[in-house]
């Protein structure tokens, strides 16, 4: 990025000028997400900004203010791709959005999408980087050439022969950036670029965009989580149903109270606190396991006599994966078979008790929780069940795991027939009448009693999340593990998830949840469990 | 969309040369080939076991892809190795024209001599090129299915059935070459490679882009597929290896919708992480790795074409 050849420009220049622009996208099956209600209200209202060049721009605030509706203004995907009607004007660097066609767009604009499993074209990382460049026709010496220069200046050359699929979240993340960057473009678009990011990787990506900011390019972000860019932010914007609430300075922003933050649905700017709590709470937990440690027979009696019932208990635990080879019974044996394994501490979950899971990224955090719920067996060691070793498939019958990508887990054509479906009876008419009490019982706990009808896909996120999870309540699982609840959440929604848990537990459910969210953490859960690599 | 704009993209695709497919269009048809690729293969694998002997015309294909999905899988840390500038590096189009002729050399009906010889020599650029683990291995497996399928059982009596060991041993010996073939192509060349090949050769845009989008999406298949089983296992709806035989509906129904509702949301994603890097450009695309069909490229195509063509004219 360091010797860009884009001619010096004043720093005062407007290159972004959105005039009165109101935007109503077209139908709901045009709309990305399944989040955006069947009745569309306008997506943006009456917007007028002006953005001037090498500024950092962060656009705030809820899930559906129309932030990212404006990001897809600026990189052209409006009203290309995402079709509806658009009234005003949006000229960025002199392209005039529904004039201006994409491919134009494409070598002005870099974009950054929020899901890093699905924003890569390609499936090694030599070809993303050298994708947009082959698009523009440039010479293959000079492709190459560009794709050295931006690796070696965003560190990431030891990836550049790997397939994307082997990489990290936080590593696809880099590659997108160091993508969007090929073309030299004067303009980065970031739609929610950390919802699937820890810690570790959100700094990643602070360092990187301050890499690209001192040279010269004019920066956009929507976020709800604030506090990862806080030190690069010239300006915030906040969006309010699609109209522009707020336009200030950062440092006005950042004098605000953090109650009014608050209020708008933002995410804290500062994570002092939370890391703090999260610190402590797992410190309080370590010395309760050293303690416990030498009497384990007593240790079970005391934690009875604290709080619920120890439903689930791992001792000395390894969990892993071995290596599955089509052809490995022709290879010799290595005594390390295991691609990867790591040793757990001792670990109890409570009945009525909410269990925070956090660590790095490849801490072993999925691997851990696939073992405690059954879908993979230990290396060593043993889970026991109400002081029970219990096998990998009785943990499955009596374990639930809400995975991240909850689309999976949903299988019925009606919300009342997911609650059904793991139950005996597949149909409505067969069941009994006190089956379909229960399940409307458990319908109306979680809030879902209106939407019982709907087909699962039709539902926002947390529905679709809530729908999961009673359908874990109706088989009467035990143990109920969450796999990043709150990735991309802002500040109601999370709190939702949290009331959530809270009502799992006084349910008298054992909630394991694995979460990067330090707000989440500190919040909602009794006790936090760190797992370091 | 303004009228401008629609007149704008209408050109700009007339110009690439099909006037009604869009980017999210290809893109869309290279996911959905994809997952038919993915249930072809199962249910010719299936259909090949149960019913042995029933040769689809699909097998051989198939076989070279499989046998080729290795990099693809995501297992591997680094998927191609390229190191060393001693080992021979073909060009992508030769070895397509081997793969092309391991499966004519399937429906020539060759006999054994020919067959060994060619097998001989589509080994020979596996092991020049440094993959000698899978090159040992393929060169044992045929030699021992040689070695079962020259042995003449005796045609009557209590030992007849055992007839079927050189049987069975002559079919997957005949699927062979398209398997040695198919490893060696696919898991020498990068899918960059293979695109720049593909455009060398003219192909149209229109088919290059449901290619590389066929490649990008096994691995996201897989993993869709990993999940839902998951998933399956936890609601307790039957998931083990064997259920898709003993319940085919109700697998078709759990595993399929899913697969497909995603694969919906994954084309609109990549539609739109395509269009933002400016796929859709109507002007000359081109590769960041430059291919070039050299002597050695020349040599291995002339050496591997002839014992078939003295086969044909009946020499050999």
């Amino acid at each position: 990025m360091s010797n860009s050849p884009t001619p010096p420009i004043d720093m005062n220049h407007i290159v972004i000028d959105s005039n009165r622009i109101a935007f109503r996208y077209q139908t709901a099956a045009t709309a990305q997400s399944a989040d955006t209600p069947p009745v569309i209200p306008a997506a943006l209202d009456d917007v007028t900004l002006t953005i001037p060049h090498g500024e950092f721009v962060v656009l705030c605030g809820q899930s559906g203010c129309g932030k990212t509706t404006f990001t897809r203004l600026l990189n052209g995907l409006i009203p290309t791709f995402h079709t509806g009607d658009l009234t005003g004007t949006c000229s960025v660097y002199g392209l005039r959005s529904g004039h201006s066609s994409i491919e134009e767009y494409a070598a002005v604009v870099g974009s950054v999408f929020q899901n890093p499993k699905t924003q890569y074209f390609n499936a090694f990382v030599a070809d993303e980087l050298a994708f947009p460049c082959e698009n523009a026709g440039w010479e293959p010496s000079a492709i190459r050439e560009r794709m050295q220069e931006v690796a070696s200046s965003f560190g990431i050359t030891h990836l550049l022969d790997r397939s994307i699929f082997r990489l990290s979240g936080g590593q696809k993340q880099r590659i997108a950036v160091a993508a969007a960057c090929m073309l030299r473009p004067r303009l980065l678009v970031l739609d929610e670029p950390t919802s699937n990011l820890d810690a570790q990787a959100m700094a990643d990506l602070n360092a990187m965009l301050a890499q690209i900011k001192a040279s010269g390019v004019t920066i956009v972000v929507a976020e709800h989580r604030l506090a990862w860019c806080v030190d690069l932010a010239d300006r915030y914007v906040l969006f309010d149903s699609g109209r522009i609430a707020l336009d200030c300075s950062a440092e006005r922003f950042r004098d605000l109270p953090e109650r009014r933050r608050e209020r708008w649905g933002l995410r804290a700017l500062d994570m002092t606190p939370f890391h703090a709590a999260v610190r402590q709470s797992v410190a309080n937990a370590g010395q309760s396991r050293t303690d416990a440690a030498p009497l384990p027979a007593n240790g079970t009696i005391q934690d009875q006599s604290a709080s619920g019932t120890a439903v689930i208990a791992t001792r000395g635990l390894t969990v892993g994966y071995r290596e599955t080879r089509v052809f490995g019974r022709f290879r010799r044996r290595r005594p390390d078979a295991a691609a990867f394994s790591r040793t757990i501490p001792d670990l109890t979950l409570h009945a009525g008790r909410i269990v925070g899971l956090m660590g790095h990224n490849g801490a072993g955090k999925t691997t851990l929780v696939r073992t405690l719920v059954g879908l993979a067996k230990p290396l060593d060691g043993g889970i026991l069940r109400y002081g029970e070793t219990a096998s990998p498939s009785e943990l499955t019958r009596h374990g639930f795991l809400v995975m991240q990508d909850v689309n999976y887990q949903l299988f019925a054509d009606s919300v009342r027939g997911e609650l059904l479906l793991s139950t005996p009876y597949r149909d409505e008419f067969d069941a009994p009448e006190d089956v379909l009490q229960a399940a409307d019982r458990i319908l109306a706990d979680l809030d879902l009693m209106e939407l019982s009808d709907r087909h699962p896909m039709s539902l926002s996120g947390g529905q679709k999340q809530r729908t999961a999870i009673a359908s874990a309540l109706m088989c009467n699982k035990e143990l109920i593990v969450l796999d990043e609840p709150t990735s991309g959440l802002d500040l109601k929604h999370m709190r939702q998830v949290g009331a959530l848990l809270r009502t799992l537990a006084d349910r008298g459910k054992a909630v394991l949840v694995v979460t990067h969210d330090e707000e989440l953490a500190a919040q909602w859960c009794d006790e936090v469990v760190m797992i370091r690599p | 969309m303004t009228d401008a704009q629609r007149t704008a993209s209408d050109t700009a695709s007339k110009a690439r040369g099909f006037a009604a497919l869009s980017i999210p269009d290809l893109i869309t048809i290279g996911v959905f080939t994809a997952i038919y690729f993915a249930l072809v293969a199962v249910c010719t694998f299936a259909s090949a076991i149960i019913f042995a002997g029933f040769g689809s015309i699909l097998l051989p294909a198939l076989c070279a892809l499989v046998a080729g999905c290795g990099p693809y899988r995501g297992r591997r840390r680094r998927a191609f190795r390229f190191d060393g500038r001693h080992r021979l590096r073909l060009d992508p189009r030769a070895k397509l024209f081997l793969l092309l002729e391991a499966n004519l050399l399937l429906f020539c009906h060759v006999n054994t001599r020919t067959e060994a010889l060619l097998t001989a020599l589509f080994l020979l650029p596996l092991f020049l090129s440094g993959r000698i683990r899978s090159g040992v291995r393929f060169t044992l497996i045929y030699g021992a299915l040689l070695a079962l399928s020259l042995i003449e059982p005796p045609t009557e009596g209590r030992g007849a059935w055992l007839a079927i060991f050189p049987m069975i041993a002559v079919g997957i010996r005949m699927l062979l070459p398209c398997l040695i073939t198919g490893a060696f192509a696919f898991t020498t060349t990068s899918p960059g490679e293979f695109t720049a090949a593909l455009r060398r050769m003219h192909v149209p845009e229109a088919v290059i882009i449901p290619c590389i989008v066929v490649i990008r999406f096994f691995p996201t298949l897989r993993e869709d597929y990993r999940h839902i089983r998951n998933a399956m296992a936890l609601r307790g709806i039957p998931s083990g290896g064997g259920s898709p035989l003993r319940h085919p509906a109700q697998s078709l129904e759990y595993i399929i919708v899913p697969l497909l509702m995603n694969a919906t949301v994954v084309a609109q994603d990549l539609s739109v992480a395509a269009m933002t890097k400016g796929l859709g450009n109507p002007g000359r695309h081109t590769s960041m790795t430059d291919i070039r069909i050299g002597i050695p490229d020349w040599a291995i195509m002339i050496l591997c074409a002839l014992p078939l063509i003295l086969f044909l004219t009946g020499v050999l």
